[in-house]
């Protein structure tokens, strides 16, 4: 209750940003790291809970900003292009699930990584979508809208995750990530389980990728469909800490703050440093900045609690 | 049917280089269960390194396959150990993370250092061979002949008695290989080792008769991921067939219609294979 309602103050303290003289640029941060930590919320409720690496989720949010963009210059309103993002997100996520989330371990990773690869070389191909070239929103639209829309959307993908961890479809994903088998034998139908909960991540990456359409504009398919927004997807749960809510919010703040400092000291290190810090955290900081945080605070306080006995 | 003997040699030339890729992966998968991405970033390694080598020097590509493949080695050794060895026994996200995170590691370096540009040099074999009709480039003859010895040298030293022995007790039960005396360290530490350089070495080959930029290896790397699901993980004549039809495929696909198209049918026959093997990329050992 207390998280939800930090959440929601920290959510509309971001969200007036743009209404109340703040700078272009820090709100234009703001924006990023909300966006990123939709990203990461989706990578977290699915990679996360279940273990089931997916390495498209950059590319669902791909589907998400063509299908608005294209709703809205066929004259659909807002609302309901992004309804349409979600909806059609949603539907092609299933194109990854049915064939690969009956299986156990890698097919699904693999599943993940060629449905980018395939979207970028199928979108390319497109008329419809602008072919090779890309495409254009019609509509001109103040920043301001996609600003306070992604900023909601990350506070509703935070509480969301929140919620779906401590509740029992929340156990059961952790089942199976802990042991397939033996989550099959207490009667938990991993199959469905999966294939659901994949759906919904992709949902989410639909909304983020419609809204983010609307503050981009202009879709081009290699930007799109980049494996670098997959990255980021999964880089910023990891660092901050997988299987947490709060994880990915400091995994968000933490690569916005690391790519502006990065595009001033070294703009080519990019990818590099991200590399690594995957790398590091995954070999010696399972839990990310947040669980080595708790630590540190579990740390302290048996220090103090034995103090307070030795006196 | 000169045009389809032509296309039936360019799909072999292409088939016998990912069945070289895909020969890396399968052994590394094979003895320690662990899927490679970073095996695309060896691959440009390769490349890179015999474009250096012939651009500087001026000596003639071919020595690019052993400098390539002792770099690899090399390389491969210091990741194993580095890396590698502390994933043993962690869950499988944490293993296909940290190999993902090597190859972003890679593909930013080689970005780095090379730009986006596309490199070719013209020295070494070159001009052309015609037999029947069919006009075949020397270096096409090259890069198969030095896939056929490359290929049949790895299977000889997996067969060969007590290394092939040691790679396949340490596959079907790590702990049970080392209460029997198996070199579990060492036997790991030679497979990745030799799976880097024949990475290494494909990546040699393949600045050879393409162009040479920091994605090559992770395209190459994706059809060789298709050779191994289609054949099979783990079953190296089933890669090797799957290699050669992935091959054919892409030959014949990208003359009747075009490059992108080609790579489309190779992808999506990934999916059809995970649909018709509903036991999972092992076959029935995939149970565990």
């Amino acid at each position: 209750m207390r998280f939800a309602a930090i959440t929601v103050a920290a959510a509309a303290l971001a969200a007036v940003m743009p209404f109340a003289g703040v700078s272009v640029y820090a709100g234009t941060l703001v924006y990023y790291a909300a966006y990123y930590l939709v990203l990461g919320q989706a990578w977290n409720m699915m990679s996360g809970l279940t273990g089931y690496v997916s390495f498209t989720h950059g590319a669902l949010a791909g589907i998400g900003a063509y299908t608005a963009v294209l709703a809205i210059n066929g004259g659909w309103p807002i609302t309901l292009a992004l309804v349409a993002a979600v909806a059609v997100t949603a539907f092609a996520s299933l194109v990854i699930g049915v064939t690969s989330l009956r299986l156990r371990g890698t097919a699904f990773t693999f599943a993940t990584l060629f449905f980018q690869e395939l979207l970028l070389l199928g979108v390319r191909k497109l008329p419809a979508a602008g072919g090779a070239a890309g495409t254009t929103l019609q509509e001109i639209l103040p920043t301001s809208l996609p600003h306070v829309l992604m900023v909601l959307t990350a506070a509703g993908a935070t509480i969301a995750f929140a919620l779906l961890r401590r509740s029992r479809t929340g156990v059961r994903l952790l089942a199976i990530k802990g042991d397939e088998d033996a989550a099959a034998a207490v009667g938990i139908d991993a199959t469905r389980l999966k294939i659901g909960v994949f759906c919904a991540s992709a949902a989410l990456c639909g909304l983020a990728g419609g809204i983010h359409a609307l503050f981009i504009a202009s879709l081009h398919p290699e930007s799109v469909f980049s494996v670098d927004t997959s990255i980021v997807a999964l880089a910023v749960p990891l660092i901050g800490g997988v299987e947490t809510a709060l994880g990915p919010v400091a995994g968000a703040i933490l690569y916005v703050g690391l790519r502006e400092i990065l595009q001033i000291v070294a703009p080519s290190l990019h990818l590099v440093i991200v590399g690594l810090l995957i790398l590091l955290v995954t070999l010696f900081l399972r839990d990310g900045i947040i669980g080595a945080a708790r630590r540190l605070l579990q740390r302290r306080r048996t220090y103090r609690a034995a103090l307070e006995t030795a006196r | 049917m000169t045009l389809i003997l032509q296309l039936a040699i360019n799909g072999l030339v292409f088939g016998s280089l990912l069945g070289l890729v895909a020969l890396g992966l399968a052994l590394v998968f094979g003895v320690m269960r662990l899927v490679n991405f970073a095996h695309g970033e060896f691959i440009t390694l390769g490349a890179y390194a015999t474009y250096l080598l012939v651009t500087t020097t001026g000596v003639s590509p071919l020595w690019g396959i052993p400098i390539a493949a002792l770099l690899g080695a090399t390389i491969g050794l210091a990741v194993q150990m580095l890396v590698i060895s502390r994933l043993a026994g962690r869950p499988e996200l944490e293993a296909l993370m940290a190999t993902y995170a090597l190859s972003i590691v890679g593909l930013g370096l080689f970005a780095l250092a090379f730009g986006g540009d596309f490199r070719t040099y013209s020295a070494g074999p070159a001009g052309n061979v015609t037999l029947a009709g069919v006009v075949v480039g020397w270096r096409s003859i090259t890069v198969l002949v030095a896939c056929v010895i490359v290929g049949a040298a790895t299977l000889a030293l997996v067969s060969r008695a007590r290394t092939g022995l040691g790679f396949r007790a340490v596959a079907q039960n790590r702990e049970a290989a080392a209460a029997c005396g198996v070199n579990v360290v060492a036997s790991e530490r030679l497979a990745f080792s030799v799976s880097v350089a024949l990475a290494a070495i494909c990546g040699a080959l393949i600045s050879f008769i393409g162009t040479t930029t920091p994605n090559v290896g992770h395209e190459w790397l994706l059809d060789g991921f298709v050779v191994v699901i289609v054949g099979g993980l783990g079953s190296i004549s089933g890669a090797l067939v799957a290699a050669l039809a992935i091959g054919l495929l892409h030959s014949f696909a990208s003359y009747f219609l075009d490059d992108s198209w080609a790579q489309i049918m190779t992808y999506v026959l990934l999916y059809v294979a995970l649909l018709v093997r509903p036991h999972g990329l092992l076959g029935a050992r995939s149970a565990t």
